[in-house]
């Protein structure tokens, strides 16, 4: 076992916030890779396993492009800011904007979930997840170039459940691995990623 | 404890005791075939009767010899009583799907009569089975001869009744229901109400009751699929009725919760009457946190006061009167928490690793890798690891204790955390109803350990 990967993993690395980012980086390629080989697996999709390989996903992508309730898949570091409210992002809500919000318990998808027509819900709560778009398009100038590139495959499979569900052909057909590979010297250079773009 | 008095310290299932081996069931091939890996292990209500599922669909019920007068020092052994092939795999033409011919879970149902029945289950359907002894047969039929040829009406000028002569003892298993086309998602528990007519079957998304003779309808009683599966959080992992109380049934989740329902409130308990959860530990978050705190069993204690849960490193026993949090927790293998990320990438994180209690519940066990399986005394708070290998497999050999090396210089006999093997996982275990004997599979391989008699 690397101990360095696994110290890694529990926020104890010495690179800091960049080993965690690295980390989250190879996690966003495993998981991806068990969903893409889960497809062909005997006796079906397992609920229960994919569910929990997409819930990875969704944290360590989070970290990785640095969106907020990143942190909450990792423990606490002292000092500010304060933490954001994990619970909640756990459950599925969204992130409250004032305390006003905090007061009440508004747009909890999670917690009476069956039988809500989408209409009754508003529109724009869900997962936080569930914006991508938006997000993945603003990261850091030099990182551009991969984001952008990976992004509709994360998009896709990070959010939700929904990548999993009726969406997986098109996620492949979403991005064409050969020429995105080429086109950029600096995702060729990160190996783990054309890797996760080549399973598919 | 039920059956013996350690010496001196107390009953308990732990270090007080002095496991030894007993047998073991299987073969010895370093080539195992998929097909014949354990799947379920499950003692009958005397403990009389042991039986397991394997990932092949079959069905082996060992029967416990009665103690032999000129043998007092071993208990009786385990010896095959029945083999049959339970489940086939199919095929879901409509889905495009393979449905697995495994095992998921057996359950026997209380004896009524001289017939014996149980429940098994694989992802979709459920069978009872009937398993009856027949030891006599009838001789001299008039329409038919011995060999079964029939004879000529015609030539019959005398009339006999046939008269019933001992013969070798046969087991039959014969399939008297078989509940079907119930459930969407794979089915993961099955659990037998103390009211002895009624069962649940549990899948990722809902709990269905079925009666033990109808097959053609269940009542649903749990559904948490959210209208939108995108929205999905959370699916059940295992469920089981009360002990005594036959309207109560609990169902844990893959978020590390239990709920307690009571089919009195309302006919479908999406509602609980309990919530149990640990409130999660801040320091020790990581990517993998939601994955380590799914539940993969829960079961109650035989009082009906207590359940245990198994969540991938450790055990918890809670009251069933305090939700927030439980009473006792044991580490199975906290070595391994800072292994998270190697056992995500090797799928072992996704193990499923069952507990049992022992009949007075003052004990507890659960597995681990390297065929290794962890004892939990609850009145001494002491611990043991014990393995189940061919190596300490000479009759009557008492059990040697394990230890995992977690830092610093391995001790002699110690083994360390790199040199565990992740392919032996055990993973299912039971323990006798009132005895001190414990079954262990250990991939295809059936142990039986007892503790020594004094």
């Amino acid at each position: 076992f690397s101990r360095r990967r696994e110290r890694a993993a529990r926020g104890l690395g010495a690179g800091g916030a960049m080993e965690f980012r690295l980390e989250a980086h190879r996690i966003v390629s495993i998981s991806l890779g068990k969903i893409y080989s889960a497809r062909g697996q005997r006796g079906g999709l397992k609920l229960h396993k994919n569910l929990l390989v997409s819930l990875v996903l969704r944290s360590a992508r989070r970290v990785y492009l640095g969106e907020p309730g990143g942190e909450c898949a990792l423990p606490p570091r002292p000092g500010p800011p304060p933490p954001p409210d994990c619970e909640r992002l756990r459950r599925g809500c969204r992130p409250l904007a004032s305390e006003a919000a905090a007061r009440g318990r508004p747009e909890c998808p999670a917690e009476s979930p069956r039988k809500r027509s989408a209409a009754e819900r508003d529109p724009a709560a869900g997962y936080p997840g569930k914006k991508p778009r938006r997000e993945t398009e603003q990261p850091p100038p030099q990182e551009d170039m991969e984001t952008g590139n990976v992004a509709s495959l994360i998009s896709i499979f990070g959010s939700g459940f929904s990548g999993l569900l009726g969406k997986e052909r098109g996620a492949a057909e979403a991005t064409e691995p050969g020429q995105v590979c080429c086109e950029q010297p600096v995702l060729r250079s990160l190996n783990p990623w054309s890797t996760a773009i080549v399973a598919f | 404890m039920a059956g013996v008095a350690g010496g001196g310290g107390g009953g308990g299932g732990g270090n007080d005791f002095q496991w030894c081996f007993s047998q073991v069931k299987g073969a010895i091939d370093e080539d195992v075939a998929e097909a014949d890996i354990i799947s379920t292990v499950e003692f009958n209500y005397s403990g009389d009767l042991l039986a397991t599922g394997d990932k092949g669909g079959r069905v082996v019920i060992f029967q416990r010899e009665q103690e032999n007068k000129s043998r007092p020092h071993s208990r009786g052994e385990y010896n095959v009583y029945s083999t049959f092939q339970s489940h086939e795999p199919e095929f879901d033409y409509l889905k495009s799907l393979e449905i697995e011919e495994k095992i998921n879970k057996i359950r026997w149902l209380p004896q009524q009569n001289a017939a014996h029945f149980l429940l098994s289950t694989n992802d979709k359907t459920i069978k009872l089975w009937k398993i009856s002894e027949r030891d006599k047969r009838a001789e001299g039929y008039n329409l038919k001869d011995e060999d079964g040829r029939l004879r000529d009406p015609f030539r019959i000028t005398a009339l006999r009744v046939p008269i019933l002569k001992p013969m070798d003892l046969m087991v039959e298993a014969s399939p008297r229901r078989i509940f079907a086309n119930a459930h969407t998602y794979h089915i993961n528990s099955i659990s037998v109400n103390s009211d002895h007519e009624t069962y649940l079957s549990a899948d990722d998304l809902r709990i269905n009751l079925w009666h033990l003779e109808i097959t053609d309808r269940s009542f649903n009683i749990v559904d948490i699929k959210p209208a939108n599966m995108e929205e999905l959080t959370e699916v059940i992992t295992a469920a089981e009725f009360h002990p005594h109380h036959c309207n109560v049934f609990v169902y844990s989740s893959s978020k590390g919760t239990i709920r307690l329902c009571d089919m009195r409130s309302s006919a479908l308990c999406d509602r609980h009457s309990k919530f149990f959860e640990e409130p999660e530990d801040p320091s020790s978050r990581s990517f993998f946190s939601e994955i380590i705190s799914s539940i993969s069993d829960v079961k109650f204690s035989h009082s009906g006061r207590y359940m245990m849960t198994r969540d991938y490193l450790s055990v918890k026993v809670w009251d069933l009167n305090m939700e927030n949090r439980p009473v006792e927790t044991y580490q199975v293998h906290e070595y391994l928490r800072s292994k998270l990320c190697s056992l995500y990438e090797n799928d072992c994180i996704f193990d499923k690793f069952e507990c049992c209690w022992n009949g007075s519940d003052s004990a507890i066990m659960t597995g681990s890798y390297n065929n290794f399986f962890r004892l939990f005394d609850r009145n001494t708070r002491r611990d043991i690891t014990l393995e189940a290998s061919r190596e300490s497999s000479k009759p009557r050999a008492i059990l040697k204790p394990r230890k995992v090396c977690t830092g610093g210089k391995r001790k002699k006999d110690e083994i360390s955390v790199d040199s565990l093997d992740f392919n032996k996982k055990i993973l299912h275990t039971a323990w006798h109803p009132t005895d001190n004997i414990i079954a262990v599979a250990a991939t295809n391989n059936l142990y039986i350990f007892q503790d020594k008699i004094n």
